[in-house]
């Protein structure tokens, strides 16, 4: 199978997905006890405006036209008006993608720098103090509930620190909402040259982004380091080592390769994780991102923002592991073939 | 049922590493404080008011802080000393940490275990079945479980604890109940709507690997032999296939606990999980107190690191032992 | 505005500067110093909330946080001095009829947008608060009881129409009379008249800032309206933004990234006053919070054993516990200050034998309750629920749980009516802002109030008869007697009146107010 015809076939699936996505939230919210009547516009209201908003968001059709309405709405992108606020839910939930994605790839870039190395020093100095080191540090990763690391990283940065930061270092890491996004700040920079606005975005991003990626570092010097270990042991490792390629070489051109396959796999498994870590982590540091609008729209049982959100995040998902796939076809074409 | 070489394997493993017998002992403390915490914990943990006459929480033994009373209308900067009564001191509303620390491990026990077995008996007879059926059935089942694998677990749970409410029920304890100590609470109160979503929210990773191992031996000489000699499918599934796919299925059930842990923390942590006893909520209950008593948040945290990192290290021994290629969700959240 | 005003310079008027001229040293520099509000020498303000509104609409919600913002923007159309009768601001002069009120309006008001202010504005925006008819359904109409209508005579002259009392329809239209631009609404809101939006575009009052920036559920940056009919707001700029932690929004002061934040709570105060140039206000409000007990469910029909739940309760250790000492224990409906408080009346201290005595006789001995309590929304409100269900779970027959929940479900439970018991025992808090008695118990007690939760004949007519007697004495009299009735019947725990905490820069000139409102304009830099 080419990797065209591969990823048509993933891609299928993935509308199947989606679709059963879309189809498992409508049946929650049909499922759901209480008249949604109730939620927009309180359980005291006269029973006439209850019929009225009842008749405005449809909820008097039949459930099978309820269905194909709002399967419709979804595929056109219209995800319909939030009961809170009245606003479209496509824009809320759009206006808060780009704080969850500077967040998740910060997390993501943090994890792979510190992960990579370290989990190579580990693998090729076994059992030495660095290696006892790396592997403490990635079962503690692996253990720690991110929404504690992050108070404990508040704790430690903004209370105990922050005065002697301050004053030694001339900056501390700021508590509450971040006060300016990462495409704005670098709009500034560029085009009056004020870095600020962008240094203040890297003071607000640093404890979210390590308390998110914390978990990820883990397990990538874990991964790293198994996988390394295991490729060392491989005949073409020695056969190469005895043509007088030379050592360093062979570690990281031809292992670290075949190592990442497996790295790269577990990766987009691991990204619901990383997107469930995101949810937490973005209410732990009044992040403004879709997981703490989530979190909002949960509490507020504000049901079409929150199908919103969730198809959202899903259909994010989907592409992103179809994504991984195709990058996993190319590095090892074997796949295809599956 | 445990083959020789699998036996050796995990001898070899405990005997040579120090990191299996510390999980081993670390789980061990745990599950002893989860079953006799009402032995174990100084205070009844639901009591509030142990605070200073100001009204101030204690801090753990050994440690002191200054903090601010009204009096008369100003405010007034008061010292406050721990007590030899509460080690790790009291929490906002006067409850002692320590005990709940105690009783903490009791819910994160309870779910961890109740609701990894529960996605055990769901994923696996979904996976044997899917895998053993092949063809159009498992592509079905198998877009199902695609399907649930698009929702970040702990989005997931969230959206069906939004839909069902989150209840809990008392499940009492016999060592109050008989009367065999007094003043502690005579129920635990289990998070029922939490260990039904974990499960729900877990199972797939089981499917997948009993579907796997279902596949392997589908087509195996003693599985033909078997359907040649007449044995109906269910026969065959649990008698030849089901037994053949156990291994993986406890170290990725050993691995699960854990996450399960942590997701139940994580729910337990945004006020959703029907219980006020748990570690998870103990962190929240912190969270508006950090600049005043730290303690509040950092003692539960730490019973929840100990308790995932003592189930991590037992399931780094079984999959190290047993088989090096399972994969589970982490519990990142 | 221009010329030695650089420094408050905002940062679009910078962006179009610098796009002109290139980006130079000296320009980061003023930049530079445009980061923080809090170095006393600009003409700007930032004040951090605890909630930000959610929505646009400045009569949709009755939420303080919300009039915080939407009062400068949509002014109020009388000056309210708490517990005193209303002062004209929009409003130049009114006189009763009967059963109505004809106003004056000042005909130099204009709204955002350059319109002209009209009386038919007015009657629109009231019927919007009363009347479901028009647009969505707004709380306010809880605090609007006893108004039934509004219409306009002439250009610039309005007429409300209300039952009961002339002094009790003052108390409700001079706390909550706004004004919206009538067309404007019409054509923003389409059918429903529902505005919504996520720009600055979408607010248009009269009130003495109009709206620059607008980031929903962030920040929103208000600039002095430049045709405002009355003196000029004492800051140039208010920036109003957010922060759920209390710990973070106490940093915010400390830092200088914020000039003041309101809800502080009781743990976070040290910080603010040891630090320079920041302190801690305070102030204890009318804000009354207790437990509702909704009695026609079990086992609260039983009086006798809602007293017993009073009784099982130590407000005052509660108080120092959650409050830091601050805050006075409750004694009736109405708060000290209010227009009919009882100042006989004790609070019932906590008597645990008396307590279980009652429940016996109740005939509820042994039952098992759950009191449900909102997170956040409250001085320490879940710490204080869970304290009160423990004090409760304390007597030896019953036993009582707490559910912390979200502060929507127990709005939603608080207006739900006395026909949903789905949760008969929860805790909120009331303000009675109007600084009237009216306010603390119609709503709760009278027979088809917005909030009605306790249904009894004798309670209920008290007050209906008090809501028709116009001489002042004979009707704080009437009040008094409402409130000691209400202590007997015992409908609600009463715990106590909360404090308002503020940390601020120390040098802003302002006073926290009992009725929680913060209005700049009353501030000094």
């Amino acid at each position: 199978m080419s990797i065209g015809k591969f990823l048509v076939k993933r891609l299928l699936q993935g509308v199947l997905v989606i679709w059963g996505v879309i189809t498992i939230m409508f049946a929650l919210r049909a499922v759901s006890p209480g008249d949604p009547a109730n939620l927009i516009v309180g359980p005291a209201a006269d029973p006439e405006i209850r019929d009225q908003v009842r008749e405005q968001y449809g909820l008097n059709e039949p459930i099978y036209v309820q269905y194909v309405d709002y399967v419709q709405g979804m595929v056109t992108g219209d995800f319909g008006y939030s009961f809170q606020s009245s606003r479209e839910v496509t824009t809320m939930v759009l206006e808060r993608v780009p704080a969850t994605l500077e967040l998740a790839i910060a997390a993501t870039i943090i994890a792979v720098v510190i992960a990579v190395p370290l989990g190579v020093i580990s693998a090729s100095r076994r059992n030495e103090p660095a290696d006892y080191g790396a592997t403490l540090f990635s079962l503690l990763g692996i253990s720690t509930p991110n929404f504690w690391l992050g108070l404990m990283l508040i704790l430690l940065f903004a209370v105990f620190l922050q005065d002697p930061m301050e004053t030694y270092l001339g900056f501390s890491f700021p508590q509450g909402r971040r006060t300016v996004g990462f495409g704005e700040a670098v709009i500034t920079l560029v085009t009056t040259g004020y870095a600020g606005d962008l240094l203040t975005w890297v003071r607000h991003i640093t404890l979210p982004a390590i308390t998110l990626g914390t978990y990820f570092t883990a397990m990538i010097t874990r991964l790293t380091r198994s996988g390394m270990i295991d490729e060392f042991g491989k005949p073409y490792v020695t056969a190469t080592e005895a043509k007088g390629i030379p050592y360093v070489l062979i570690r990281y051109k031809h292992v670290l390769r075949n190592t990442m396959i497996p790295i790269i796999t577990v990766l987009g498994l691991q990204l619901g994780t990383l997107i469930g870590g995101a949810v937490i982590t973005e209410t732990v540091f009044n992040w403004p991102g879709l997981g703490d609008r989530l979190i909002q729209a949960l509490n507020a049982r504000d049901w079409p923002l929150m199908q919103g959100i969730i198809v959202f995040i899903a259909l994010g998902f989907v592409l992103i592991n179809i994504a991984v796939d195709a990058l996993y076809a190319t590095l090892d074409p074997r796949v295809t073939n599956e | 049922m445990i083959p020789d070489r699998l036996e050796s394997n995990l001898r070899q493993g405990f005997r040579e590493s120090l990191l299996p017998k510390l999980g081993l002992v670390l789980l061990a403390s745990i599950l002893i404080m989860a079953i006799f915490a009402p032995v174990l914990a100084t205070h009844n943990p639901t009591r509030t008011g142990y605070l200073d006459e100001n009204g101030n929480s204690y801090p753990p033994l050994g440690t002191s802080y200054t903090t601010e009373i009204g009096q008369d209308g100003e405010f007034v900067e008061v010292e406050v000393e721990s007590t030899s009564d509460h080690l790790l001191g009291t929490n906002d509303i006067g409850q002692d940490v320590f005990s709940r620390l105690v009783y903490g491990a009791r819910t994160s026990m309870l779910v961890g275990l109740l609701g990894t077995g529960l996605a055990v008996l769901i994923g696996v007879p979904f996976g044997l079945i899917s895998g053993y059926y092949g063809g159009r059935v498992d592509d079905a089942m198998m877009r199902i479980a695609d399907t649930m694998l698009a929702f970040p677990s702990l989005v997931l749970a969230l959206a069906l604890i939004g839909v069902f409410g989150s209840a809990g029920f008392g499940i009492p304890d016999p060592l109050t109940r008989f009367g065999l100590i007094d003043g502690m609470p005579e129920s635990t109160m289990l998070p029922g709507t939490v260990t039904v979503v974990v499960a729900l929210v877990t199972w797939v990773w089981f499917a997948r690997v009993a579907r796997g191992e279902a596949m392997s031996v589908r087509n195996e000489e003693y599985v033909t032999a078997a359907r040649s000699m007449g044995a109906s499918n269910w026969t065959i599934l649990f008698k030849h296939v089901l037994p053949n796919s156990l291994t993986p299925v406890i170290v990725l059930a050993t691995i699960q606990v854990a996450a399960v842990i942590l997701l139940e923390s994580s729910l337990s942590f945004l006020g959703f999980s029907g219980t006020t006893l748990s570690w998870g909520y103990d962190i929240s209950r912190g969270q508006g107190y950090q600049r005043t008593s730290w303690w509040i948040s950092m003692v539960p945290g730490l019973g929840i690191v100990f308790a995932v990192i003592a189930v991590n290290l037992l399931g780094d021994w079984l999959r190290d032992a047993l088989d090096p290629n399972i994969e589970g969700e982490g519990g990142g959240a | 505005m221009q010329g030695a005003d650089n420094t408050s310079m905002d940062r679009r008027t910078l962006l179009k500067v610098t796009g002109v001229a290139g980006s130079t040293v000296g320009l980061s520099a003023v930049a530079g110093c445009l980061g923080g509000g809090g170095d006393g020498e600009t003409d700007e303000i930032t004040i951090t909330l605890s909630e930000f509104p959610d929505t646009v609409d400045p009569i949709d919600h009755i939420t303080g946080d919300y009039f915080d913002v939407f009062d400068h923007i949509y002014e109020p159309l009388f000056n309210v001095q708490p517990g005193e009768a209303p002062e004209g601001r929009v409003v130049e002069d009114w006189s009763h009829g009967d059963g109505s009120v004809e106003m004056s309006l000042r005909d130099d008001v204009q709204f955002h947008d350059g319109q002209d202010l009209t009386a038919e504005d007015v009657a629109f925006t009231l019927q919007r608060q009363i009347d479901a008819e028009f647009g969505p359904a707004s709380s306010q109409v809880a605090g609007l009881g006893s108004i039934e209508g509004a219409e306009a005579v002439d250009e610039t002259t309005v007429e409300f129409q209300y039952s009961g009392a002339a002094a009790l329809a003052e108390y409700e239209f001079g706390n909550y009379a706004r004004a919206m631009n009538a067309e404007w609404t019409r054509e923003q809101g389409g059918e429903e008249d529902a505005i919504a939006g996520s720009s600055a575009d979408i607010f248009n009052g009269t009130g003495p800032y109009e709206v620059v920036d607008f980031t929903p559920d962030t920040k929103i940056v208000l600039e002095r309206f430049d045709d405002y009919w009355g003196d000029e707001a004492p800051f140039e700029r208010v920036t109003f933004n957010s922060d759920t932690e209390s710990n973070g929004r106490a940093t915010a002061v400390e830092t200088g990234s914020s000039d003041m934040s309101i809800n502080v709570l009781p743990q976070d105060t040290q910080t603010i006053n040891d630090n320079d140039g920041t302190e801690v206000r305070r102030v204890t409000s009318f804000r009354n919070i207790f437990c509702v007990m909704k009695n026609e469910s079990e086992p609260f029909d039983s009086q006798e054993f809602r007293q017993a739940m009073n009784y099982a309760v130590d407000n005052q250790a509660i108080i120092d516990g959650s409050l830091s000492s601050f805050g006075s224990p409750m004694s009736q409906p109405s708060p000290p200050g209010v227009n009919g408080h009882n100042p006989d009346l004790e609070h019932y201290s906590q008597d645990i034998e008396q307590a279980e005595q009652l429940v016996e006789e109740s005939g509820y001995a042994g039952v098992e309750i759950e009191l449900t309590a909102p997170q956040g929304r409250y001085l320490n409100d879940a710490a204080v629920a869970e304290r009160v269900a423990d004090q409760i779970d304390q007597l030896e027959n019953v036993s009582c749980e707490p559910n912390i929940v979200d502060f929507g479900v127990v709005s939603d439970a608080n207006s739900a009516g006395m026909d949903n018991y789905e949760i008969p025992f929860f805790l909120i808090g009331w303000g009675v802002i109007t600084g009237d008695t009216d306010y603390a118990v119609s709503g709760f007690f009278q027979e088809g109030g917005g909030v009605q939760t306790f249904r009894d004949e004798e309670l209920d007519s008290a007050i209906t008869e008090s809501q028709g007697i116009d001489d002042p004495d004979e009707r704080e009299q009437a009040l008094q007697d409402i409130n000691e009735m209400a202590r007997e019947k015992a409908p609600w725990i009463f715990l106590h009146q909360q404090e308002s905490i503020y940390g601020i820069r120390d040098d802003i000139e302002w006073e926290p107010r009992e009725d929680e409102n913060i209005w700049v304009w009353e501030m000094n830099p």
